[in-house]
């Protein structure tokens, strides 16, 4: 039995579909990513788990309790919001202490356990300090504090690291993370940057105008994309239209430079179809400057050398199609030059057909 | 902040105070001229208008008349106009900016037109209201609301909904969460409406002239109608005294809110 269940889940404004139809389940103590473009339906499911949208249809279990129509303090959820959401009135101490007197927690109570969940958060000796004088980071401390001191069933956050800098974005990447092993607390994040998602979640559902297209771990998600448009929204990726060949030990064949190339069906592509929709990730790209290779049987030729540092991304031109490779920077690596010929493949596993 | 202010502004800052503070300036020295006629330059400084009006029955009656219904108005704009300005904000229905222009209409429809439309409906429902303190009241609240959903709505304006949900997350009940969050973060708001209110109160003279009682005069009622008669110089004392009343709420408003903070739109 799954601890979160949404079932037939929509909502509706008017006529437009902010959510369509969802289902979803999410198992206990799981760090559970919603992942999609800005306007793709994740706050408005997020707000339904909290209590502030009412679905149009559908329900929401969570921990054995129908929470379809349980006004927000009465779910014991805790959410962080994107912009924090502190109390500007109160002190870092009030902030954190407000749901426990809401609670009527005894005062003794309530300073142990504000104390100890400031000590957690790395605030200890803040409980004095107003929201204008925090950082975006410690704001996000303490709008995490103030939901964990409660020991909700879930925590919700809805891109809580978009307000912040690059630098501290990378750091509370981790730390969110931490503290959410830690406590072992069932946790929804949403994110429009598969980059967090990838990093941080047990599971991620990638969402596209109010429906989920995909639920997966990480590496399902990244590795196995079932469709075009989850496979080029997480990660750099090619997708070239290509004539299919014939099937060979449970791979497909591609044609791309007069050569067939091995690639694999992705779980929904139907059978028997005379072109398909291959996916490849620039670093799965097998590069060689010599014929005759068997892992490198294509031949194409540089159109650009870009550097990147840690990286060496090419475009090549093959048949009609560009593809996009990158090597590591290794000292050995050899300089190409735009027009130079150049042979590529890529194992079979890594070349994903798409149904399209 | 006064860095490089050019010269220009300065010298056009400086004329708009003179604009504005001279006719202050004039009644103030007016109330304490010793002349017995309304008349600039003073002859000579003199207490008797002031102690004139501070005898003077009528005015002392309309000045208590106008600073109790000043009041009450205040009371009830305060209360209206802070639910009207929730709503406004919160409400998520169509016809929402038609009905803020419409609750915003006092604030530019002139007085006389307010008044005059007043006095005709009740004249003509017959509700027994015409020229009664009841009538006034009710007719000044409808003048003084406006300020108060104005401010309330600007405090509204860069008040974060979310903190509010924050509060619900946390177990707080819609009203909870409204008197301990989101009151206090609109209460500047509050005050400085309320205390505007009481201001465009006391200083009301069109819609008090359509409505107002012959023996519940409000002061500037009383004010204009004995200068008609007699240009005597207790009704610029009558004036100082108002003045002294507004500057004084003024002040007051500031020590509660930021003034500078709401005209300069200030967000964070
Ligand atoms: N209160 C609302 N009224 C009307 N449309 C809304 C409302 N809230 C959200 N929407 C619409 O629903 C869609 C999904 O919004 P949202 O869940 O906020 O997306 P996301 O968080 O993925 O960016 C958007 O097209 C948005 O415009
Ligand atoms: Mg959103």
């Amino acid at each position: 039995m799954s601890y979160v269940t949404l079932s037939g889940v929509s909502k509706f404004y008017g006529d437009v579909p902010a959510v369509k139809i969802l289902d979803l389940e999410i198992q206990q103590g799981e760090f559970f990513s919603l992942l999609g473009p800005s306007g793709c339906g994740k706050s408005t499911t997020l707000r339904m788990l909290a209590g502030f949208v009412k679905p149009t249809s559908g329900d929401i279990i969570i921990n054995n309790r129908d929470m379809t129509h349980l006004p927000p303090e009465h779910r014991n959820i805790g959410i962080v919001f994107q912009n924090y959401a502190i109390f500007p009135h109160l002190n870092v101490f009030e902030n954190i202490a407000f749901g426990l007197r809401m609670r009527k927690t005894a005062n003794d109570a309530i300073k142990q356990k504000v104390e100890a969940v400031l000590e957690q958060v790395g605030l200890s000796g803040y409980e004095n300090r107003f929201q204008r004088e925090l950082s975006g980071g410690q704001q996000q401390r303490v709008a995490l504090a103030r939901v964990l001191v409660i020991r909700p069933e879930i925590l919700l956050l809805d891109e809580p690291l978009s307000a912040l800098d690059k630098k501290m974005r990378e750091e509370m990447k981790y730390w969110i993370k931490g503290i959410q092993q830690q406590t072992g607390i069932t946790t929804v994040y949403v994110t429009h940057d598969q980059g967090e998602a990838l990093t941080m979640s047990d599971r991620i559902a990638v969402m596209n105008e109010g429906a989920i297209l995909q639920i997966g771990s990480p590496s399902e998600i990244y590795e196995v994309p079932k469709s075009r448009f989850v496979g080029e929204f997480i990660g750099e990726s090619n997708t070239v239209t290509l004539p299919l060949g014939t099937e060979k030990d449970g791979y497909l064949g591609v044609r791309i430079g007069g050569v067939d190339l091995m690639a694999r069906r992705a779980p929904e592509t139907p059978e028997n179809l005379g072109t398909g929709t291959i996916l490849i990730r620039p670093e799965n790209m097998i590069l060689s400057d010599t014929a005759g290779q068997d892992a490198t049987p294509v031949k194409g030729r540089i159109r650009s050398e870009t550097y990147q540092g840690a990286l060496i991304r090419y475009e090549i031109e093959v048949d009609e199609a560009v593809l996009v490779a990158e090597v590591h920077n290794t000292p050995e690596l050899v300089t190409r030059q735009s027009g130079d010929d150049i042979w590529f493949g890529w194992h079979p596993d890594s070349g994903v057909i798409l149904p399209d | 902040m006064e860095r490089d202010i050019p010269i220009f502004l300065k010298i056009a800052a400086v004329l708009g105070f003179v604009y504005l503070l001279a006719p202050i300036f004039v009644v103030v020295l007016a109330g304490f001229n010793s002349s017995d006629f309304l008349s600039f330059p003073p002859d000579g400084f003199s207490l008797r208008w002031i102690k004139k009006f501070l005898s003077s029955d009528k005015y002392m009656t309309s000045f208590l008349f106008s600073f109790r219904l000043a009041f009450m108005t205040m009371v009830v704009a305060t209360v209206l106009g802070t639910i009207a300005a929730i709503f406004l904000s919160r409400s998520a229905f169509r016809g929402k900016g038609l009905l803020r222009t419409f609750f915003l209409s006092p604030l530019v429809l002139p007085g006389v037109v307010v008044g005059l439309s007043l006095y005709a409906f009740y004249l003509s429902t017959g509700i027994g209201l015409v020229r009664t303190v009841w009538g006034l009241w009710i007719g000044h609240i409808l003048y003084s609301t406006p300020y108060v959903i104005g401010t309330v709505g600007a405090a509204l304006a860069v008040y974060d909904v979310s903190v509010e949900e924050a509060a619900r997350s946390l177990g707080a009940s819609p009203w909870k969460a409204f008197w301990k969050v989101t009151f206090p973060n609109i209460s500047s708001g509050i005050q400085a409406g309320s205390i505007f209110a009481f201001i465009v109160s006391f200083g009301q003279f069109e819609v008090s002239l359509f409505l107002s009682a012959p023996n519940n005069e409000p002061l500037p009622i009383a004010m204009y109608n004995s200068l008609r008669y007699k240009f005597e110089p207790d009704a610029a004392a009558a004036g100082i005294f108002a003045i002294t009343l507004v500057i004084a709420s003024v002040l007051l408003t500031n020590r509660l809110v930021n003034l500078h903070k709401m005209a300069g739109g200030r967000l964070k």
